[in-house]
C-alpha cells in the first residue's frame, strides 16, 4: 500500500532532481543544489525554545523569554552558516578505482575550496555505500575515494553523490545530492577454467600454449650470466665448489599469447568474460606476455600493470556503448 | 558493555564548563546533596573520559535516579513545581552526565543545559546573572561545534569564538524579539511555594519580645522621582499602620463597622467610589497648591506580601493598586515578582481625611489592666497641658530630655511593656518608641496609631533615585488632630535624630558590611562605582524585567502607530530581515582568493591604463613581455615603461624592498603625459 | 656563471640550432631533475647526452635497453666471493654520473620501474643492502614516440620522475645546412673540452637553490597549478610534486638567465617541458599544446 504511494513519488522526485541538477563532472554547491533542514536536535532545540517561551509567559519572567528568543535567533543564524559550510564547495568527479564484479569499486570525488572559508566535517557516500568524513580548509583541494559495491559487470552508475553537513552546531543539515557522471567500472569475476582460451603463440619463437601450465618449471641450470638475478643463482652448487649456476626455468618473457573470445565456443559471454579475466590476473602473476582479442576490439600483447589494467578494462566494457 | 563515546578532547573542556556552569547558580540555592552530586558527576565523567573509570553500569544507574527522587521528596515535599521540578531537572542533569554513551546524549545535554540555564532565572534576574547565563550559553554553544567537528586537529578556542560570533550575530534578533512579541497573559497560575521567606514589614509587631533588630541590606524598594526629591525628613515610607494594641503586641485592624468597599478603593474596580475616596480625590488640586506634590516611579523587591510602599496620600496609576482608609496602597496580590508602580504623593491632602466614629473608637483603643503607671501619667499630663498638641510636645521633649537610648539589642520587656520601657529600661528602638508614644496618646484620649514602613533612602545622585534597605524599616505614630488630620510623629527622631537625618548607618556598628560601608565612604570612587551599579540594576529592572504588555503596548503605539497583529507581524518581519541582512550577507558572499596586494593593484592600473590608450595586451603578461608588448605598439614609452618594468620585476620578484610603490606610480604619471600611441587608436569592434 | 654560459655555447657547437633545448637540458641537470627526450632516432639525442657528459666532466655510461634486459643489468648484482666467502656487489651501470638510458620504452615494465625507483630515490637496493648512487646523479633517458610493436610505453606515473621532457625535432634549414657541412659531430662531442668540473657543476646546482623566489611569484605558480585542476581541461591537474619540479627549474632557468630571482617568464618558460608529459588532456583535447592553454587561462598578476 505504502509503497504504492511512495514508488511514483520517489520517481517524480528523481525526475525533478535531475531536471534541477542536471549530471555534470565538475559542480558547485550553489543555492539551488543546498537543501537545508533541522535535524532532530534542532528540532528538540526548538522545543526546548518553545517550552521556555511558555515557562516565561507563565512566570512572567522575561529573562527566561529572552533566552528562550536568543535560542531561536541562535538557531536562524544556525541555518546561515550551516548552509555556508556547504556552499560555494567546487565538486569534481576524479579518478576511478575497478574492483570485480560483485566485491566493491572505489571513486575518487575532489572537493575544492576555493574560497576564503573552510568547510568542516563534510560527509560524502554513494547510495548504499559507507560514509567517508572530510574537512576542506580554504584553499585546498582534497581527494575522497568513496567506495561502492559492484553488483555488476561493466559501467556501473554510482546515483546520486550525497553530500552533507552539519557543522557547526549540529542543529541542521545542509545536503545536496550531486549526479556527478561518475560512472564506476567493474571488471567482470574471475572465473576459472582449465583450458586456456589463447591462440597461436608467437610464430618467430615457436613457444606453444600447451607450454604454459608448467611454466614455472624448473627446467635445469645454465651458467650464470651476468644480470642474472640472484634468487636463480644456485647457491647450494656453488658452495659445494661447482661453480656459479642459475636455475633455469622456463623463460616467461620469449613471447606473447592471444587469449581469445572465439576459443570458447558455446559458452555464454558472461562466463567468456569471467575465464578470459582470470587468465589476464594469470598470465600477469606469471609474467607472461598476453594480447586480448574479443570482437570488434582487440589489445595489443604486452605485460605489467598498464597491460593488465586495459585488457581488464575491455573485458569490463565488452558490449556497453563507448562512452 | 557499550564502548564509551569519546568527546573529542577539544570539545570536551567547553561541554564541562558549559553544564558544570549552567548548573551551578542551582547549587548555591540547592539543597547539600545537589551540592555534592554536582562536582561528583563532573569529576565522574572526566575520569571517564580519561579511561579512569568504567561507565556506570544500569544498576547504579538506576539507583542514582531513584536517589534523586528521594532527595527531592526529602527536601521539597513533592516532585512537582517550579522549586523541586528544578532541583530534579538540575539533578538528572547531572547525572546524564555520567551516562553519557552516544553522541546523541552528548546532544540531548548541552540542549537540556541551555533548558537548565533558563531556569537559573526563576532565582536571579539581575544583569551580572543574566551576564553569567549569557556566558554559560557561550560555553555551551561553543561544545556543539566541538561535537561536530571529531577531527582531532581542531582547536578549541576556534570553537569558542564561532559560538561568540554566532552568538553576537543573533542577539540583534533576540532584542527584536524581545521587544516585538507579543506579551500574552499567563496561560494558567503558577505560584511559587510559600516557604520562601518573606521579607521586610510584618503585620504585627510587639517590641517587647524582640531583643534583637536583625537589619539586612537587602534591597526593599527603589524610587525613581520625576522633579523633586523630598528632603531625609520628609522620606516616610508608609507600609501599613497598626491600630490593635493587645497590650503586647500591636496588629493590623480593621474596625468592624466598615465594610471591605468602604474600606479600600480600586479606581478601577466597578464599585462606587468610597465618600473618603471622594473627599480626597476632589481636594487634591486644593492640596497642590497649599503643599508639595511628588511624583515618582517605585520598584517593588518582591516582598510576597500584598501592601506597598509610599509618601502620605499616595495615588497609584496601576488598576491593580488600591488606596486603603489609612492612606496606604495595597495590591490585589501578592508580590512575588518584582513589581513597579507609579505614584503621586499629595502630602498635604492628609488634613481633608475626615474621621469617622469607627476609626476615632479603634484608634483610641486599649486593653484594660495593662501599664497603669504610664496612664496615670498620660491623664495627668495632658490636662497640664489643656491641648493634645502641647502634650505631644511636652512628651517628646521628655523622650529627648530624659536618659532614653537608641539601640538595637534593648532588653527583655515583662507584661508592663510601656511602664518597664518609659521608667525602667528606657532602651530601645523606633518600635519601642512608637508603642510606647501611640500608647500614652490614646490613654490621654489622643487618637493615634502605629505606621510601619521605610524612612530614608540613600539617593543615588547616577540616575537620581533612592535605595531603601531593609534597614530603613522603621516604625513611627501618626496622632489625630482636629484641623490638621492624621500628623505623623517619630519619637524615635526626638531621641535619636540622627537616625532619621543620616540614616541608620550609625546604629549598624554589629553589621560586618558596616566596616566595608566606612571603606566605601572613604574611597569616594568605589562609592561611585556602587552608585553606577545600582543605576544599572534600575535600569534592567525598568525596561528589562518590568517590559510587560503595557509598556510593550505604549512603546509599539509609539513607533507603530496603530498596533495590530498584522502590523507587529509585519514589523517582526521587516525587522527580522533588516537584521539578518547583513549577517547573511557576511555568511554567504563567497570571498575567492586573497585579496589583491598594492604591487597587484599598481600592476592591474597600469595594464588598464595601457588599455586605455588603445593598446591590446592580453592577461598572461609577465612584466617584461608587457613592457615588450607595449614598447612594440608604443614605441614613445619604451624607455619610461622599460624603468617601470624593471622596478616593479625588482621589488615584486627581486625581493628589493628598496624600490618604493610611489616610483612606480610616477612613472605611470609620466606615461599619462606622452603621446597616444597610434593618436590613441585602436581596433573597435563594429 | 660565465663558465654555465661558455658551456652552453660549447653544447651549441655539436647539436646545432637547438640551443633553446640545450638551455633547458642544461636547466634541467642544474635542477637536480632527470630529463627525458622524446625524439625519432637519429635527431641528435645522444650526441646531446654526450656533450653534457662531457662539458660538466661527469662520468658517463650508455645503456642501450631491450625487452630481455632483466633489472640485475641495470642495477647490478651482489655475488659470492668463494675466496672471501661474502658477498660483494658487482655495480651495474646505473652507478654512474650521468647515465643515458636510449630508448627506455623498449624494456619490460619491470626492468623500467627498477630504474625509475633508482632514479627516485638516488640509491639502489641489492638483497637489503642499500648502495648510494654517485653525486651528481643525472639520467637522460630517450624515448621513441612512434608505438612501435614490443615497446612499453612508460606509465603516466613513472612519466613524473622525469622532471623535464622535451623533443628536439628537425633541425631548421640553416642548422641542417651547417650540419652536412660539418659532418659527424657525434665525435666532436666526446672530444669537448670539459667547462665546469664535477665541484664547480656542485656549486652552481647549490647556487640555483639559493635563488630567491618571491611571494607573488609563488602566488602565480600556485594559480597555474589550481587552475590545472579546477579547469576541467585535464583529467587529473598538476601534483605538488610538479609544483615543485617547476620552482626547481624555473630557478635553474633565472640562473642561466643571470638572474638571481626567479620572474614570471621562468616559470612560462620551463612550464610546458616540465608539465605537458603530466597532463592528461580530457577525451577530444589535444595531448599537445595543453599546457600552453594554461598559461594562456592564469593571469600573471591577478
Amino acid at each position: 500500500m505504502l509503497a504504492a504511494v511512495r514508488a511514483p513519488l520517489q520517481r517524480r522526485y528523481r525526475q525533478w532532481l535531475a531536471r534541477r541538477m542536471p549530471a555534470s563532472r565538475q559542480q558547485r554547491l550553489t543555492q539551488q543544489r543546498i537543501f537545508i533542514l533541522p535535524t532532530r536536535y534542532g528540532l528538540f532545540f526548538l522545543l526546548i525554545a518553545a517550552l521556555l517561551f511558555l515557562g516565561g509567559i507563565n512566570y512572567e519572567n522575561n529573562l527566561i523569554m529572552a533566552l528562550s528568543f536568543l535560542m531561536t535567533s541562535l538557531f536562524m543564524i544556525a541555518i546561515l552558516h550551516t548552509f555556508r559550510n556547504l556552499a560555494g564547495l567546487l565538486v569534481r568527479a576524479g579518478q576511478l578505482e575497478p574492483g570485480h564484479a560483485g566485491a566493491e569499486g572505489a571513486l575518487e570525488i575532489l572537493l575544492h575550496a576555493d574560497d576564503r572559508h573552510p568547510h568542516l566535517s563534510l560527509w560524502l557516500r554513494w547510495p548504499g555505500g559507507p560514509v567517508e568524513e572530510v574537512s576542506v580548509l580554504p584553499g585546498e583541494e582534497k581527494s575522497v575515494w568513496l567506495r561502492l559495491p559492484l553488483k555488476r559487470r561493466g559501467r556501473v552508475h554510482p546515483g546520486r553523490l550525497h553530500i552533507e553537513s552539519r557543522y557547526p552546531l549540529g542543529l541542521l543539515r545542509a545536503w545536496s545530492q550531486l549526479d556527478m557522471a561518475h560512472p564506476a567500472l567493474a571488471w567482470p569475476r574471475a572465473a576459472p577454467s582449465e583450458f586456456c582460451p589463447a591462440s597461436g603463440g608467437d610464430a618467430e619463437q615457436g613457444l606453444q600454449h600447451t607450454r604454459l601450465a608448467g611454466s614455472d618449471d624448473f627446467q635445469g641450470l645454465r651458467s650464470y650470466q651476468p644480470g642474472d638475478p640472484p634468487r636463480m643463482v644456485d647457491w647450494k652448487a656453488y658452495a659445494r665448489g661447482r661453480g656459479l649456476h642459475s636455475k633455469y626455468f622456463a623463460d616467461p618473457a620469449e613471447g606473447w599469447l592471444w587469449l581469445d573470445w572465439a576459443m570458447m565456443p558455446g559458452v555464454d559471454p558472461e562466463t567468456r568474460l569471467s575465464r578470459l579475466t582470470w587468465w589476464v590476473l594469470q598470465l600477469e602473476q606469471k609474467n607472461q606476455r598476453y594480447g586480448l582479442r574479443l570482437p570488434g576490439a582487440e589489445l595489443p600483447p604486452g605485460l605489467g600493470p598498464e597491460q593488465q589494467r586495459q585488457a581488464l578494462d575491455l573485458l569490463a566494457l565488452y558490449g556497453e556503448e563507448v562512452a | 558493555m557499550a564502548r564509551v563515546y569519546q568527546v573529542p578532547h577539544h570539545a570536551f573542556g567547553w561541554l564541562v564548563a558549559g553544564t558544570f556552569m549552567a548548573a551551578l547558580p542551582h547549587l548555591i540555592h540547592g539543597p547539600l546533596w545537589l551540592r555534592i552530586l554536582l562536582p561528583a558527576t563532573v569529576l565522574g565523567r572526566i575520569l571517564i573520559q580519561r579511561g579512569r573509570l568504567p561507565m556506570p553500569g544500569r544498576v547504579l544507574r538506576v539507583i542514582l535516579l531513584g536517589g534523586v527522587l528521594l532527595g527531592t521528596l526529602y527536601t521539597h515535599g513533592t516532585v512537582l513545581g517550579p522549586d523541586a521540578g528544578t532541583c530534579l531537572l538540575v539533578a538528572a542533569f547531572a547525572l546524564k552526565l555520567l551516562e553519557m554513551v552516544r553522541l546523541r546524549d552528548a546532544y540531548v545535554l548541552l540542549v537540556l543545559g541551555y533548558f537548565v540555564l533558563a531556569t537559573t532565572f526563576l532565582f536571579y534576574q539581575g544583569p551580572i546573572a543574566s551576564l553569567y547565563v549569557l556566558l554559560s550559553m557561550l560555553c555551551l554553544t561553543a561544545a556543539l561545534p566541538g561535537i561536530n567537528h571529531p577531527e582531532a586537529g581542531a582547536r578549541a578556542w576556534r570553537h569558542f569564538r564561532l559560538a561568540l560570533v554566532m552568538l553576537l550575530q543573533a542577539v540583534p534578533l533576540m532584542l527584536l524579539l524581545f521587544v516585538l512579541v507579543p506579551r500574552i497573559s499567563p496561560l494558567w497560575s503558577l505560584e511559587f511555594s510559600q516557604e520562601r521567606s518573606r521579607t521586610g514589614m510584618s503585620d504585627s509587631m510587639a517590641p517587647g519580645e524582640v531583643s534583637h533588630l536583625s537589619q539586612s541590606r537587602e534591597l526593599a524598594f527603589r524610587v525613581e522621582f520625576e522633579g523633586a526629591v523630598p528632603p531625609p525628613a520628609a522620606r516616610y515610607w508608609r507600609g501599613l499602620t497598626y491600630a490593635w494594641f493587645d497590650g503586647r503586641r500591636w496588629s493590623q485592624a480593621r474596625p468592624q463597622e466598615i465594610s471591605q468597599a468602604d474600606y479600600v478603593w480600586f479606581p478601577a474596580s466597578p464599585q462606587p467610589r468610597p465618600d473618603w475616596a471622594a473627599t480626597l480625590v476632589a481636594a487634591r488640586d486644593e492640596a497642590a497648591a497649599r503643599g508639595p506634590v511628588y511624583r515618582y516611579r517605585v520598584v517593588q523587591e518582591p516582598s510576597r506580601r500584598n501592601w506597598l510602599y509610599a509618601l502620605a496620600v499616595p495615588f497609584a496609576d496601576d488598576t491593580r493598586l488600591g488606596l486603603v482608609r489609612d492612606l496606604r496602597l495595597v495590591s490585589r496580590e501578592e508580590l512575588n515578582q518584582r513589581r513597579d508602580y507609579r505614584v503621586t504623593s499629595y502630602p498635604a491632602l492628609r488634613s481633608s481625611m475626615p474621621m469617622s466614629p469607627a476609626d476615632e473608637a479603634i484608634s483610641l483603643q486599649l486593653p484594660e489592666g495593662f501599664n497603669p503607671r504610664a496612664r496615670e501619667m498620660a491623664r495627668r499630663w495632658y490636662r497640664e497641658a489643656g491641648s493634645a498638641e502641647a502634650y505631644a510636645n511636652r512628651l517628646l521633649r521628655w523622650f529627648r530630655e530624659e536618659s532614653f537610648y537608641y539601640t538595637l539589642e534593648p532588653p527583655l520587656l515583662g507584661e508592663h511593656t510601656v511602664d518597664e520601657f518609659l521608667f525602667g529600661s528606657r532602651r530601645g528602638f523606633c518600635e519601642h518608641y512608637a508603642s510606647a508614644f501611640a500608647f500614652m496618646m490614646r490613654a490621654a484620649g489622643v487618637p493615634a496609631r502605629i505606621v510601619a514602613g521605610y524612612q530614608g533612602g540613600e539617593l543615588n545622585p547616577v540616575g537620581n533615585h533612592l535605595r531603601v534597605h531593609q534597614y530603613h524599616a522603621h516604625a513611627w505614630t501618626e496622632i489625630w488632630l482636629p484641623g490638621s488630620g492624621w500628623v505623623e510623629v517619630d519619637p524615635t527622631a526626638a531621641v535619636a535624630p540622627s537616625r532619621i537625618e543620616m540614616g541608620p548607618e550609625a546604629a549598624l556598628q554589629d553589621d560586618p558590611l558596616a566596616d566595608f560601608q566606612g571603606i566605601m565612604r572613604d574611597l569616594p570612587w568605589l562609592q561611585q562605582l556602587s552608585n553606577r551599579f545600582d543605576y544599572v540594576q534600575f535600569i534592567w529592572q525598568k525596561w528589562v524585567l518590568d517590559y510587560d504588555e503595557s509598556s510593550q503596548l505604549s512603546l509599539l503605539q509609539r513607533w507603530l502607530g496603530d498596533v495590530s497583529p498584522a502590523r507587529i507581524g509585519m514589523a517582526l518581519a521587516a525587522g527580522a530581515a533588516v537584521l539578518l541582512m547583513p549577517v547573511a550577507l557576511w555568511v554567504l558572499l563567497r570571498r575567492r582568493g586573497p585579496g589583491r596586494t598594492p604591487m597587484q593593484r599598481e600592476y592591474r592600473a597600469m595594464l588598464k591604463q595601457l588599455r586605455g590608450r588603445g593598446l591590446v595586451l592580453s592577461d598572461d603578461l609577465p612584466p617584461r613581455r608587457l613592457v615588450r608588448e607595449a614598447g612594440g605598439q608604443w614605441p614613445a614609452a619604451r624607455p619610461v615603461l622599460k624603468k617601470w618594468g624593471r622596478a616593479f620585476e625588482e621589488s615584486v620578484y627581486g625581493g628589493q624592498a628598496g624600490t618604493s610603490l610611489r616610483a612606480l606610480r610616477r612613472y605611470r604619471r609620466q606615461l599619462r603625459w606622452l603621446r597616444g600611441a597610434r593618436g590613441g587608436q585602436h581596433v573597435s569592434p563594429g | 656563471m660565465e663558465k654555465v654560459q661558455r658551456a652552453l655555447a660549447r653544447v651549441g657547437k655539436v647539436v646545432l640550432g637547438k640551443n633553446e633545448q640545450i638551455r633547458l637540458a642544461v636547466a634541467c641537470l642544474l635542477a637536480r631533475g632527470h630529463l627525458l627526450i622524446e625524439d625519432l632516432p637519429g635527431m641528435g639525442k645522444t650526441t646531446l647526452a654526450h656533450a653534457l657528459a662531457r662539458i660538466f666532466s661527469l662520468d658517463y655510461q650508455r645503456v642501450q635497453f631491450t625487452s630481455d634486459m632483466l633489472p640485475a643489468d641495470i642495477l647490478g648484482v651482489s655475488l659470492f666471493n668463494a675466496d672471501t666467502r661474502e658477498f660483494v656487489l658487482r655495480k651495474g651501470p646505473v652507478f654512474t654520473q650521468l647515465l643515458l638510458a636510449d630508448e627506455i620504452n623498449r624494456a619490460t615494465p619491470k626492468t623500467q620501474s627498477a630504474l625509475l625507483e633508482a632514479m627516485e630515490e638516488r640509491q639502489v637496493t641489492l638483497d637489503g643492502d642499500t648502495y648510494p648512487l654517485p653525486l651528481p646523479f643525472f639520467v637522460v633517458a630517450t624515448q621513441n614516440p612512434v608505438e612501435q610493436g614490443g615497446t612499453f610505453p612508460l606509465p603516466e606515473s613513472q612519466l613524473d620522475r622525469f622532471l623535464m621532457r622535451i623533443s628536439l625535432g628537425y633541425p631548421s634549414p640553416e642548422a641542417e645546412l651547417a650540419l652536412l657541412a660539418a659532418g659527424d659531430l657525434r665525435a666532436e662531442a666526446l672530444d669537448l673540452t670539459p667547462a665546469l668540473t664535477v665541484d664547480e657543476l656542485q656549486q652552481v646546482m647549490q647556487a640555483v637553490e639559493q635563488v630567491h623566489a618571491s611571494t607573488d611569484l609563488l602566488g602565480y605558480l600556485q594559480r597555474l597549478l589550481e587552475h590545472s585542476r579546477s579547469s576541467g581541461l585535464f583529467q587529473a591537474g598538476l601534483s605538488p610534486r610538479a609544483g615543485l619540479g617547476m620552482l626547481r627549474a624555473a630557478r635553474a632557468w633565472a640562473l642561466l638567465g643571470g638572474r638571481n630571482y626567479v620572474i614570471p617568464e621562468d616559470i612560462q618558460a620551463v612550464l610546458v617541458p616540465v608539465c605537458e608529459h603530466r597532463l592528461q588532456p580530457v577525451a577530444g583535447g589535444a595531448a599537445r599544446g595543453a599546457a600552453g592553454r594554461l598559461l594562456e587561462a592564469v593571469p600573471v598578476v591577478p
